[in-house]
């Protein structure tokens, strides 16, 4: 086992590195921006090292000198946590370069799933049903006039390098897909630095449902049971729960079988995510793969009863996965709300600042994740992620009570907070019978009528 | 982010300073910046260590030269135009080209800007650390072959020495 990990990130996922380290025994090393001084990783850490200013491309994506304070003061592994370079393969094989442990899968994986069109093909070799598309980038207009009347509209116009929505483009019908691919590629030039892209059959009411894997170096791999996802928006995840609400146990086990078959055939090891959409029809399509731990982790750790950071660490050290599928027990049912410090009154404005006040909620089946407290001040530079709470419940309906319960508790002021949306998507009578889609809070929710759910 | 809108110093420029004030082992700090002008004054040493949880491994050894050294010029404890030099990247601070070499400069050595101060070692690369201002290196803050980390205060330079 590793005895020293640094752990390259910030916020409340550092949080949760450090802590499975400290329960596993481990030393650990927070590295910080200059913004980051009074952050909590910071001082939950047994040593801190400032890494840069405040921008993320000179502090948590500066590689030389995390790697630099890696070596300095001897750690044998590093944890990415989520964004910045957990999804770098470079990243990855320079960690392998220099004889430290990436906790996280090998720079090949990464590579091969980081590339969003290369991710499709592997995916179709594999048997794992893609979105109807094109075969790979498209080359050229006229060829992506030819595949879309194939297709048929609408469809998307997406980016190969792309994420988060950006580079992305619905089209309706044939006289908007030369404007659309335009727009899309000037995006994503802009946004990755490649504008490549490829084409999609655009799902209507979709839902985005996930599947958890472990895979260990010996060739063993197993799924931790799926997720819902579809609570989003502009593409950013909202709330999440686990089991995904109504999925039939034929489907369920497609899903399953199709996820791992997609970890075989890269010879994935670690903690990954497959993530897909599901119609109306149970018909259902691979999305992407995420190569890292998730936010929405918690959700499949509450369910399970286990430690997937702990995990990841474990299989990063070599070990063999400590249990088999059949010994993996689904328990009830979880949901994780996402408190950003954002505005809903003005259209989701960032809102950061000094933290006056901030009580957290607890009671029975509550767990928070967070890297505030009071007087805290949340720098403008980062992500917006202020807490994610997760609430657990026998079933889906004690879940969603003790979620509001908590929700009601939950007091932060001094900056504005997300907190309003998620009572009123939990008080929604279609959420409340699970009826959810990716587009949900766009079309079931008043993002106008907030203001009755701010206490 | 700040309400005040004024070219004046902010908070964590504020916050900066006073951490520079109680890593470097001055006991006074005075910067003016358009019209409002902040000074820091320690309480006598022995007291507070510094406020970053951080615990270098080398940082064991006794404090940087200490504050009462005999024959040590009385004013320059006062002064408050010394700029500090900082790490530009994480590495292993050097004083010297090379072991068994001199150091690059000593207290009281006078510099001139652009001359070299120290090596920064990072990813297997010496990386020369000019000094940005003419002056008097009135302080040196770090331990030769110690681990620095990014911004950490490396010298005190008084440009009017």
């Amino acid at each position: 086992m590793f005895r020293k990990v640094l752990v390259a990130n910030r916020g409340e996922i550092a949080v949760r590195v450090i802590r499975a380290c400290r329960e596993l025994g481990i030393r650990t090393v927070a590295v910080y921006s200059e913004a980051d001084r009074d952050s909590l990783h910071v001082r939950l850490a047994d040593e801190a090292f400032c890494i840069g200013p405040p921008p993320a491309s000179e502090s948590y994506l500066n590689v030389p000198n995390i790697l630099s304070t890696a070596e300095l003061l001897g750690v044998d592994a590093i944890h990415p946590g989520y964004g910045f370079l957990s999804e770098d393969p470079r990243f990855a094989e320079i960690c392998r370069d220099a004889r430290i442990a990436f906790i996280g899968p090998p720079p090949e994986a990464i590579e091969a799933m980081g590339n969003k069109a290369r991710a499709r093909e592997i995916a179709q070799r594999a048997g794992v049903p893609v979105v109807p598309g094109s075969p790979g980038p498209v080359r050229n207009e006229r060829e992506a006039y030819q595949i879309a009347d194939r297709i048929g509209y609408p469809l998307l116009v997406k980016a190969s390098a792309g994420g988060g929505g950006r580079g992305m483009r619905v089209v309706h019908n044939r006289e908007d897909l030369a404007r659309a691919l335009q727009a899309a590629q000037r995006e994503a030039e802009a946004a990755f630095g490649s504008g490549e892209l490829y084409l999609e059959k655009y799902l209507e009411e979709p839902r985005h449902v996930e599947v958890q894997v472990l895979a260990d170096s010996r060739g063993n791999a197993i799924h931790l049971g799926d997720r819902e996802c579809s609570i989003q928006r502009r593409h950013q995840k909202l709330l999440e729960e686990a089991p995904a609400p109504g999925l039939s146990p034929r489907l369920r086990a497609q899903l399953y079988r199709a996820a791992l078959r997609l970890v075989r055939t890269i010879g994935y090891v670690n903690a990954g995510t497959v993530e897909f959409l599901v119609d109306r029809q149970d018909n259902f399509y691979f999305l992407e793969m995420n190569t890292r731990i998730q936010v929405e982790h918690p959700v499949t750790e509450a369910i399970t009863g286990l430690d997937l950071v702990a995990e990841q660490i474990r299989i990063a050290a070599g070990e063999r996965l400590r249990f088999s599928q059949r010994e993996v027990e689904f328990r009830g049912h979880a949901l994780e709300c996402r408190i950003n410090a954002e505005d809903p009154a003005r259209d989701f404005r960032p809102s950061p600042g000094r933290v006056v006040s901030f009580v957290p909620p607890g009671g029975p089946g509550v767990r928070v994740d967070t890297h505030v407290y009071a007087g805290y001040t949340i720098p403008p530079y980062y992500d917006s992620l202020v807490a994610k709470v997760v609430a657990w419940g026998r079933d889906r309906t004690e879940a969603i009570a003790r979620m509001e319960r908590a929700l009601r508790e939950f007091e932060i002021t001094g900056i504005r907070t997300t907190l309003p949306l998620h009572r009123a998507i939990l008080d929604n009578a279609f959420f409340r019978r699970g009826e959810v889609y990716t587009n949900f809070v766009q079309r079931r929710v008043d993002l106008g009528q907030l203001g009755r759910w701010s206490s | 982010m700040s309400d005040d809108q004024r070219p004046s110093l902010n908070f964590d420029e504020i916050r900066e300073l006073v951490r520079i004030a109680s890593e470097a082992d001055i006991t006074e700090l005075e910067v003016e910046a358009g019209h409002l002008r902040v000074a820091i004054r320690k309480a006598p040493r022995g007291s507070a260590p510094p406020p970053t949880p951080v615990n270098p491994p080398a940082a064991t050894s006794t404090p940087p030269a200490a504050t009462s050294t005999p024959g040590a010029p009385a004013p320059e404890a006062h002064s408050p135009h010394w700029v500090p030099v900082t790490a530009p990247m994480v590495g292993t601070f050097y004083r010297a080209p090379g072991p068994d070499q001199p150091p690059f400069v000593q207290e009281g050595d006078r510099v001139e800007a652009g001359q070299t101060l120290c090596i920064i070692e990072a990813m297997k690369m010496f990386n020369e650390i000019p000094a940005e201002v003419s002056g008097r290196v009135v302080r040196v803050l770090a331990e030769d072959g110690a681990p620095v980390e990014y911004g950490q205060p490396l010298f005190l330079i008084d440009p009017q020495g």
